[in-house]
């Protein structure tokens, strides 16, 4: 890990690839699926690289949980060691994490609450989250790996990154929101920047806020910081108030706003009502972003279909399998038998919980394969369509 | 040959019943079908690999080729049955799984594994048996069934029925393909495929193109101064493996017993209903564990047409519960063993190589 770039510093975009490279790929993957069945020959070795390393996969790279640190009583932290290969990230991004439960593969998104300095002194991450009521993956991921064990992480994505050079910043947090603001402010020291930084952090309750010793010693170590906690019981939602009171030359800022949807949704709000530029504007979601389109009905769900860019409302009553849906949507999914005998009609959910008509039962809320004739949507959904 | 249907009550209560098997095996599916078919897998991709080392060897000894095609024909057996079948019916879909799973799966064997879903998952298991809509029904080579006329090709078709069996993966690839349709049929003005004729005709050679690289050419070139011995092998291996899966093929739904049904008797019928002609058009063959393995647990063809996305391994268990099920509906359940339901398939393939005799008892019991 000691030669470890730090990954803020080396772009990692690069040009099209060139024709004979094109053409070598598409070679190697005819021969791979004529030899091995399989686009790719690692995907064929899968099972027997497992032999050796147990829980190597070709979708990501195996990462070791360490430790799993509490941090409020429904908010804990997993410490990985992601194995050598894995490309770094920058501060603000976030990875998907994988792990077999009961025999299934399931799969959650974090945003990376360390710093990208911090990986490269210790190889290790560490991803902050906070427990959601009824989840099947987060209460269950801090209890598995309580003692250890192995996840598969994806490459680091994502580009809530704070903008180049040194204008000063101000950060909008919301609640476990903070998570990608802790790993900047941490690299931001490790650099010995001198960007001045304001943080406004919005949580329920004046117990929920987190890594309060931590942005002590940050007060202390960086003079341009300075941090407003404000806790939804004494000072309410956030409001153009609280900006103008706590950081009045925000129109000079870059901003940055990470949180629940319905604060971001508010955050921005404010901040167009204090004619700010938009350009100036960062933000990001949890999990997906919101459907943009108007329900007809409080209790109709959306579908949005993601590759055809088609909304869909959905009335509750009467219930509408998914492929009736896409259909209606005047899209033309392959489907066959349309009773869930003939896995023709697979579909990528990306996000969102569906109702399975054949075995009655509720799908989880992260990526999966359903099926689109014995599917109903059970939440605001986006498909892979 | 048709049945009658059993009254609406029978037919209800053995819906219920069924479910509940259902039900109860698909609360324990995790963790140890996960295992099973990931250590399945492992042992497949050995022995594929393995098997291509000990062909070569026969140079050493003739005994070492002979050892290489069998184990190379046994890699295959397991990747298109036990894995590949079973995986393509989505039974291990809910491990959310990159590689093993009905979307992405690809099997080796000349028929494309996405024409094969289309035509097999959709037209053979929702039709099963049904004269007209089930095109698996004899493979349109064979007739089985005095629902289907006789002609004069139907005398020889014994060796018709030996030669398929022996070029099973290939006349499989056509048929799937519906390659009558799409090479000599005529075309539908409004066709309800989701993807093209052009498509589904590359699809086809495309595979075809594949697998003959990989074992009549590839393999023998790089072994190459065992070449003729190396492709000689392969075929060997394919040949096996296409008579070993035709004939529990045919054993599952070709016996003696096993019924037809015509579009009429079919038509709105209920989940009991269903159950019902999936299991009267089926037959079961009884066997050790490692039978059952290699047949993909196709010998547990009723469980399979009843419950296609379940994993297989649960088959043998929910047969005994099936089976008590049928008995109290009175309701046949045709099993055998091996031996004997095999002799009843030749004697069919044989009993309707000619045409009916006027009064003749037909072969079924209603």
């Amino acid at each position: 890990m000691t030669t470890m770039t730090d990954p803020a510093l080396s772009p990692r975009s690069s040009g099209p690839a060139p024709l004979a490279a094109a053409t070598g790929v598409g070679l190697r993957r005819w021969l791979a699926s004529s030899l091995t069945q399989h686009d790719h020959f690692s995907a064929y070795f899968e099972p027997l690289i497992q032999l050796f390393l147990p829980h190597w996969s070709t979708a990501g790279w195996r990462a070791r949980v360490l430790e799993v640190r509490t941090e409020l009583e429904d908010v804990y932290s997993l410490v990985l060691r992601p194995a050598k290969g894995w490309a770094g990230f920058q501060a603000g991004q976030y990875v998907e994490i994988s792990a077999e439960q009961d025999g299934r593969r399931v799969s959650r998104i974090f945003s990376i609450s360390s710093s990208p300095a911090y990986f490269a002194r210790t190889g290790l991450i560490e991803l902050t989250i906070r427990v959601q009521d009824q989840g099947r993956i987060t209460p269950w991921l801090r209890q598995h790996f309580a003692g250890g064990g192995l996840v598969t992480l994806s490459a680091a994505q994502g580009d809530f990154i704070a903008s180049e050079g040194s204008a000063p910043l101000l950060l909008i947090a919301g609640g476990s929101g903070i998570t990608p603001f802790r790993s900047l402010l941490q690299q931001l020291q490790r650099q010995g920047s001198a960007r001045p930084v304001q943080l406004l952090y919005f949580a329920r309750h004046a117990q929920h806020f987190l890594f309060r010793e931590e942005f002590d010693r940050l007060l202390l170590d960086m003079p341009q910081f300075s941090l407003i906690l404000l806790n939804n019981e004494d000072h309410g939602f956030i409001s153009a108030e609280h900006i103008r009171e706590y950081c009045p030359d925000f129109s000079a800022r870059d901003i940055m706003i990470c949180g629940p949807t319905p604060m971001i949704q508010a955050a921005r709000a404010v901040l167009s009502e204090l004619a700010v530029d938009p350009a100036q504007i960062r933000f990001e979601y949890f999990g997906a972003a919101p459907i943009d389109m108007q329900r007809a009905n409080a209790s109709d769900t959306l579908v949005a279909f993601k590759r055809s860019a088609i909304n869909a409302d959905v009335a509750a009553e009467p219930a509408q399998t998914l492929l009736d849906v896409a259909e209606q949507a005047g899209l033309k999914p392959v489907s066959g038998c349309r009773i869930g005998v003939c896995h023709q009609c697979i579909c990528k959910k990306e996000s969102g919980v569906v109702f399975n008509t054949k075995t009655g039962t509720y799908s989880d809320t992260g990526s999966e394969d359903i099926q689109l004739c014995i599917s109903v949507a059970a939440s605001d959904l986006i498909l892979d369509l | 040959m048709t049945t009658s249907i059993p009254s609406a009550e029978t037919l209800l209560s053995f819906e219920q019943e069924i479910n509940a098997i259902r039900d109860e095996t698909l609360s324990k599916v995790g963790q140890a079908d996960a295992d099973y078919i990931r250590r399945v897998i492992r042992f497949q991709r050995g022995l594929d690999l393995s098997s291509r080392l000990v062909i070569v060897l026969g140079f050493i000894h003739p005994l070492f080729w002979v050892a290489g095609v069998l184990m190379l024909a046994l890699a295959k057996i397991l990747d298109n049955m036990e894995i590949g079948h079973n995986v393509m019916h989505g039974q291990y879909d809910w491990m959310n799984d990159p590689h093993i799973n009905s979307r992405n799966f690809e099997w080796d064997i000349v028929g494309d594994g996405d024409s094969w879903k289309r035509y097999h998952n959709h037209e053979h298991h929702t039709y099963t048996n049904i004269i007209g809509k089930d095109r698996d029904y004899g493979y349109g080579l064979l007739r089985l069934s005095d629902d289907i006329p006789w002609r004069k090709k139907n005398l020889w078709q014994f060796f018709t029925y030996l030669n398929l069996s022996l070029l099973f993966q290939w006349g499989v690839a056509y048929h799937e393909l519906a390659a009558e349709r799409i090479f000599f049929g005529k075309r539908r003005k409004e066709s309800h495929l989701p993807i093209s004729r052009s498509e589904l005709k590359s699809a086809f050679f495309s595979k075809i193109g594949k697998q003959v690289f990989k074992d009549y050419i590839f393999w023998p070139l790089l072994c190459f101064p065992v070449f003729w011995s190396v492709l000689l092998g392969n075929l060997c291996a394919n040949l096996i493996r296409n008579l070993w899966t035709s004939t529990i093929i045919f054993c599952g739904h070709f016996t003696e017993d096993a019924q037809t049904f015509s579009e009429e008797e079919c038509k709105n019928e209920t989940r009991g209903q269903w159950y019902y002609r999936q299991i009267l058009g089926s037959s079961n063959l009884e066997g050790a564990r490692w039978f059952h393995i290699l047949t993909g647990h196709l010998s547990c063809q009723i469980e399979h047409h009843l419950f296609p996305d379940i994993p297989a391994r649960h088959y043998p268990a929910m047969a005994q519960k099936v089976e008590q099920v049928c008995k109290t509906h009175g309701i046949p359940y045709n099993t055998g063993s091996f031996a004997h339901q095999y002799l009843t398939v030749v004697k069919r393939v044989l009993r309707y190589s000619f045409p009916d005799k006027a009064g003749q008892e037909p072969l079924t019991n209603h």
